[in-house]
Order: C-alpha cells, then structure tokens, then sequence
C-alpha cells in the first residue's frame, strides 16, 4: 500500500506531460493560431510559463515520489532523518522561486509595455483611435468620428453608430478607446489574445493589429451580470479600403431621411 | 398560402422539436388578466358554447402544440401542396404531392401537415422524401385517412416552431413565454419589456393609427433599443431573426384576438358587472349561454377577419410615413426654427419635454387624468403614463439616446407617428418641412451649450490618444 502512493504521484507527471503534448493535437488547445501580431508575443509567454509550470511540476512530484519509494522500501527500524529548521534548504527553496519569478517579470516586461504604455503604440496605432467602444449591459456600442476628423471624448455632430460590430483595417495597427456604460466588462478577442478590461470612468485606449482580414469574435470576459454570457459581438478585419467603403455606407445610411432617390426634380410622394 | 387553405387552421405538435432535445422548456400561454376578471362561466364557456379561454386555444394553441390559423399574417412556414395519388404499402405509406401553383417543394422535408379532409389538422413525420417527384414516405398514415386533392403542407410550421425555440432562449426570461412583458428579469428593469398583447409597438415606421411592420421588428431585434435593457441580436442569422419577428406577431396577434374577445364581454359578464346586475345569477348564466352560442361565433369571426387586415396592412406602402419633402439641410437657420415650433404653442414639446429638452417638462409634475388599463383606478403618482400602465417619463432628449434609431426617419417618424401606445402624441398633422427643422433642432439639442444656442458643437476634447500618459 505505501508503494500506491510512490506510483500514485509518479503517475500524475505522466498524465500532465501527455495532456501537453496530446492536446494540440485533438483541438483542446487554443481556438485558433494568434491572428494579431501581440498574440504571438503574448503566446511566447504562455509557452514560457507554461514550460517553467511543467517542469516544476514534473520535477516536484517525482521528488515526491521518490521520498515515498524510499520511505515504502526503507526496513522499518531505521532512523527517520528529520529536515525540519534546516537553513540550507529553505534558502534553497526560497531563491531559486524568486529567480524564476525575477526572469518571468522581466521577460514580460517588453510585451507588457508594447501593449500597454502609449508611447510605445506603433505610429500608427498613435494617429487617432479608430472608435469608440463602449461596453453596456450587455451588449457593444460602437462609435466612429465622422469620416475625416479625429475621434472626440465626448460625442460630436456627425459621428456614426453602431452595436455589436466593429469593422477595424487588417494589417494596420489600430487603436480604439475602450469605456464602459455601467459595471464592468472585459474587451476580449480570443483568436487576436487581446484582453483589456473597461473600467468605469476610465478611457482606456487599446490597440492591435489583425494579420488577416476576416471575422473575429469579441466576447465579454468580466462577469458583469446575468446577461454576460450574451454580450458577444464581431470584429470585421477589412481593407483600408474596405473599412473606408464602410464608413461611407454607415454614413449614408445613418443620413436617411426615408424619401426614395427621386428621379431628378421630380418630388418623390410615392402613394 | 393559397385560397384553398384559407380560413382554416393546422396543430403543429412539437413532437418533432422535443424528440430532437429541445424540451428545455415546458410552459403555457397565460391568459390576460382581462379574461381572468371575467366571470367563471365567461372564460371557461358551456360544452356547447367556447368561453374565451377555448377560443383562443383553438386558434392558437399552447407552446408545446402550436396551432396556425392559416388566416392570419404570420409566415408559418411550410409549401402548400395538394395531396396527387396514395400509395400504401406494408411499411408505412406512401403520398404524391402536387406543389400548388407558384410554390416549389424543399429539398429536405420532416413532417407533412394535412390542412383540408378528413386529415386536416394532423401532422405526421416524413421518413423519406423525393423532393423533385414530391414522393413522400410518411411514418404512417392518418386513421381518417387523407384522399386525392386534400390540401397539405410540408414542413407545415416549421418556421413557428423554429421561432418559438428560439423565443423561448432568448426572448421570454424578459417578454415572458406568452408575451406579456412579465419573465423573471422584467420586474428588474425600466422601461419594462414590452408586452406585446395588445398590439402595441412604440417604434415603428408605419402611420400613427397602423401597426408595426416586419421590417420594425426586425430594426428593433438586430439594433436593440439604446439606452434600454433590449439588446441588439444582430449577429443571429437572417433566417433566424425572420422566424423571431413571425414568433412575436403570433403572440402579438393571439393577445389581441384574446383582448378582442373579452371586450365583447367585459361590459355584461366581468366579476365587477356582476356586481352591479340585479338578476339572479343562474339568469345571467342563461344569458351568456345564449350569447356565447349565437354572437359570439361572429364576434370571433370578426375579430380574426380585422386583425388579419390591420396586420397585413401595416406591410404596405400605404402604411409607411414617407416624408413628402427630403430633409430640410441642418443649418442654424433651420434648427432655430425647429426649437421656435418646440416650443410653440400649438406643438408644446416643451409641455412634456422641458424647456432645454431635459424631459422635465410640466406634465411629468401634473396628475393625469386617466386610469390605469387594468385596475382602472387612478394613478396617484404624478407623470405620464403609457397604455401598459407604466409611468412614462418624457424622453431626456440632451443625452443624444434615441431608442427608435437616430436616423433623421427615425426622428421624423416619431414625431409624425408619436410612440405608440406612450403619451408621447402624433404630430401628423404638421406640415412636413415643419417636422424636418424639428428634427434638426431635437439632433442638434445634445450639442447645445444653453438651450437654444442652436447647436454650436460642444467644446471639443480630444480623445486621450495623443495626450494621455
Ligand atoms: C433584457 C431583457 C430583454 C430581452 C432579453 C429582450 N428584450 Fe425586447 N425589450 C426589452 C425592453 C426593456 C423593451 C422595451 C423598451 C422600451 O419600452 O423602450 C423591449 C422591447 C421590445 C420590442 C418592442 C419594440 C417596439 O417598437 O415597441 C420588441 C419587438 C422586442 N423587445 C422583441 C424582443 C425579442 C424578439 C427578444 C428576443 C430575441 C427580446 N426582445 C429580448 C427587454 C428585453
Ligand atoms: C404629452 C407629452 C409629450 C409631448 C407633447 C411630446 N412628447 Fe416627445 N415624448 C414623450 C414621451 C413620454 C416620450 C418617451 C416615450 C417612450 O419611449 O416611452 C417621448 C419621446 C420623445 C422622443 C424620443 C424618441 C426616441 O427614439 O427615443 C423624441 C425625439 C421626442 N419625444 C420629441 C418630441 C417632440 C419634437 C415633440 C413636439 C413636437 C414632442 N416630443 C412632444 C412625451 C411627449
Ligand atoms: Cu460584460
């Protein structure tokens, strides 16, 4: 019975090793590549951790294990050796941890400022944000400036609305202001790894770059109420041009006055 | 549909939906509480003579077991077909169809509805299709066994059925499963939800005495209502939002009929008229026997009749407001003559909407003379109320929210239509420039740095990007 237990915590290793590198494989990994240029730093980190967390966990269970194995096999009338005060061994476990702490913090120091600090946004990320999202219960308020001015604080004569969707350019760095209306929300894109909570009070501003055009998902990743789990929209990754066309329609649409295009001169009172 | 299948109406059991592991629900329609003031006899009738509470479970069914009354304007979804020749073999039965003029049979099809014959009203499931020579194999064959000619429906309801699983997720925790406004969430919020029972829809493109259009509804379910709990489901598919918006005129349509028919009998046979009667009540029993068996019939009839018009009609270009002159260009000139109308005497925004358009207006402090739909007792709060019974305050119209879209139609609309079923009043009888430079003017309001400044844009802050940090 002592020996189940050596086995026991030799086993779990095993298992944990085998989930690493099965799980890509059978699609219990991330749901997609990182399709921004930040995901594939931000998972450069996870891959970090994720190798530091492994062999800690190998190393200290097989350890563990050991120390059972010797105990399940030891004849029972020999001494027991206590470790119990000793300074050697707790300086031991104390720096090493701290080393490895050190290097995460300093290692994610570069990608935490290329998200987070504004003057190291890309040039063009820096330019102006793009719109203006802001998080509700529960659902996404887009705003745009007016095609060819800059985007306000506060809302403008001619800015254009939308919900639940935001079209940003592809291969461009973008930035957008992100706010909340009410409690808070997390702006979260899982396929571009971006995540940013919306504070109340705070315009925080956030910027990415999507290496493809297409869709992405932005779903919310701070319970904030009963309808948290509707709160989901898209992002629409599109041509400069694209995005520009867009405006353009948004525009026009946001224009209307409800009288059909009129034959030139004529008054359009369709019966 | 075509002529033949008019008039009648066909039970789409759930069957189908609840074997495939949707019977995550299991609700019933509530009746209004109209019908629940009647006397006993009034709602649940005689053997021979349906009270109200039949009536409409005839024509419209429960949750599990829908009915569509073929009649009314909702798209239930379904091709019509005539039934050509009966081929019955050993395993089950085999029927010809004959798509009707004009329709062309699924490529896939579930379930076969029989509308006319001895059949009508049944539904059975189809193990095999042939979708170019309309082959079907049924799991069995009615025991009033259809013949040649009887009309019929494939997928009959499919999209009813669709449009109520997909109600049931989304829609009823706040509109409630019959459409009353009254789900779990709804005492949580304000505006509350809508209840859709009697008709009433506030933001809709059509004139002030027609009803909300499909293209409404959908506005409403893809964009959500700003500045309210109703969320925006834009990203559901197209086929989706289309079997919601025929879900929410279903129940829209059935609480009417319902509301219709307890009119015809609220003023005789409420528990508060019996009050006031003098006759003995197994006379007035006798009476209302006599009336459900004889009128009433009719009155149902009617009632049906005149809601399949109104609903109809309210999808056509007579029902649209389309304004006889284009906007009006936003100027200064222009918004200052929109805010002299607002506050005219003979528009008086400003009665209920303030004098620098904060929506505090004199009306929200006066009492109002009107009671409340349902008790009808008096309110004893002061304000304005809506036809739900809810205390409606003007809208704020500084904060730029528009509920029913900030489209400059939007806005035209409102106005000319007013909200109904809120005290918020039609103005159709305003000439159409007149409406446009309100419009200007109620745009410009959030950019006012004093009432009637005519919107000289708001001091302008940069966003944070440049300078922040
Ligand atoms: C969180 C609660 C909530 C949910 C969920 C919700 N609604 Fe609403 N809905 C509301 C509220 C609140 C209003 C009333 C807004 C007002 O009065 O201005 C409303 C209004 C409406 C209206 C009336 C619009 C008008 O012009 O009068 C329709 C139609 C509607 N909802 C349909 C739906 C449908 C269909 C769904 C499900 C797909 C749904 N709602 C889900 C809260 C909700
Ligand atoms: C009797 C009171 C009353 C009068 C008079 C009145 N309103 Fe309103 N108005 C309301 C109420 C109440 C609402 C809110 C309705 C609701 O959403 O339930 C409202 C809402 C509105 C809205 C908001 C529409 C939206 O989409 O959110 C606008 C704009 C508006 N009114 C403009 C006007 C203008 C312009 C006039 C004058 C021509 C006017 N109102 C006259 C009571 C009034
Ligand atoms: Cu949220």
């Amino acid at each position: 019975m002592k020996k189940f237990w050596a086995l026991f915590f030799w086993f779990w290793p095993i298992v944990a090793l085998w989930v690493c590198f099965a799980a890509p494989g059978r699609n219990w990994w991330f749901p997609s590549p990182p399709k921004s240029t930040l995901g594939h730093q931000i998972d450069g980190l996870f891959y970090l951790i994720l190798i530091i967390v492994a062999l800690t966990f190998v190393g200290t269970e097989a350890a563990l294990g050991y120390v059972m194995w010797r105990g399940a096999t030891k004849d029972a009338s020999s001494k027991a050796w206590f470790s119990h005060g000793s300074h050697k061994l707790e300086i031991i476990w104390t720096i090493v941890p701290a080393f490895v702490l050190v290097f995460i913090s300093l290692t994610q120091l570069d990608v935490l400022a290329d998200i987070r600090v504004l003057s190291k946004f890309p040039d063009e990320a820096k330019k102006g944000a793009l719109a203006e999202v802001t998080a509700r219960q529960f659902e996404w308020r887009i705003r745009y400036p007016k095609p060819g001015t800059m985007l306000m604080t506060d809302p403008q004569p001619g800015d254009l609305y939308f919900v639940n969707e935001l079209h940003v350019p592809a291969a461009v760095p973008t930035m957008v202001n992100l706010r909340t209306q009410d409690v808070q929300h997390a702006f979260f894109a899982p396929k571009l790894r971006v995540k940013q909570d919306a504070v109340p009070g705070l315009v925080i501003p956030l910027w990415f770059e999507i290496e493809e055009a297409g869709e992405y998902e932005l779903l919310c990743a701070e319970l904030c109420g009963w309808g948290h789990y509707k709160m989901k929209a898209r992002i629409v990754a599109d041509s400069p041009k694209g995005v520009s066309d867009y405006l353009t329609r948004l525009e026009a649409e946001q224009n209307e006055d409800g009288v059909a295009e009129a034959p030139a001169g004529e008054e359009s009172a369709e019966e | 549909m075509s002529k033949a299948l008019r008039l009648r109406s066909l039970v789409l059991t759930s069957a189908l939906a609840l074997s495939a592991g949707c019977s995550d629900f299991d609700s019933a329609f509530v009746y209004s509480e109209r019908t629940t003031n009647l006397m006993p006899e009034a709602q649940d009738g005689f053997e021979d003579a349906p009270g109200v509470k039949r009536l409409v479970d005839d024509k419209f069914g429960n949750p599990q077991q829908l009915k569509a009354w073929l009649k009314l304007p909702v798209d239930f979804g379904g091709s019509s077909a005539t039934v050509g020749e009966i081929v019955a073999d050993a395993g089950g039965a085999k029927v010809k169809l004959v798509a009707v003029e004009g329709v062309t049979l699924p490529e896939s099809a579930k379930s076969l509805q029989f509308v006319s014959g001895a059949a009508a009203g049944q539904s059975v499931g189809i193990t095999a299709w042939d979708a170019k020579t309309g082959e079907a194999t049924l799991a069995s064959l009615p025991e009033a066994a259809p013949v040649a000619g009887d009309a019929c429906s494939v997928d009959g309801g499919e999209v009813l059925k669709q449009g109520r699983v997909l109600y049931m997720r989304h829609c009823s925790h706040c509109h409630g499963s019959s459409g009353d406004g009254n789900g779990p969430t709804a005492q949580y919020l304000n505006p509350r939800p809508r209840d859709y029972r009697n008709g009433v829809f506030k933001f809709t493109s059509t004139n002030d005495l027609s009803k909300v259009s499909r293209d409404d509804i959908t506005r409403v379910l893809k964009y959500g209502i700003p500045g309210t709990y109703m969320p925006s489901f834009l990203l559901m598919e197209d086929s989706e939002i289309h079997a919601i918006v025929e879900y929410v005129r279903f129940l829209s349509i059935r609480g009417e009929y319902e509301l219709k028919l307890v009119a015809e009998l609220t003023g005789d046979y409420s528990v508060k008229a019996l009050e006031s009667r003098q006759e003995k009540r197994s006379e007035i029993v006798d009476e209302l026997k006599k009336f459900l068996k004889e009128d009433m019939p009719g009155a149902a009839t009617g009632a049906g009749d005149e809601l399949a018009e109104q609903w109809t009609a309210a999808n056509t270009e007579e029902a649209r407001i389309i304004p006889s002159v284009p906007r009006v260009p936003d100027t200064e000139e222009s918004r200052r003559k929109g805010r002299e109308l607002y506050l005219s005497k003979t528009l008086n925004c400003a009665d209920c909407h303030g004098i620098d358009g904060a929506g505090n207006g004199p009306q929200t402090m006066a009492f109002e003379d009107k009671a409340h739909p349902i008790t009808g007792v008096k309110y004893s709060e002061p304000g304005l109320h809506d036809a739900w019974g809810n205390l409606n305050q003007p809208r704020n119209l500084q904060t730029g929210i528009f509920r029913g879209g900030r489209r400059p139609i939007d806005l035209f609309c409102r106005i000319h239509a007013g909200i109904k079923g809120s005290a918020m009043p039609s103005f159709k009888n305003t000439a159409h420039e007149d409406i446009w430079h309100i419009v200007n003017y109620v745009l410009s309001i959030q950019f006012e740095s004093e009432p009637g400044s005519a919107g000289v844009a708001a001091a302008a802050t940069p966003a944070p990007a440049a300078g922040a940090e």
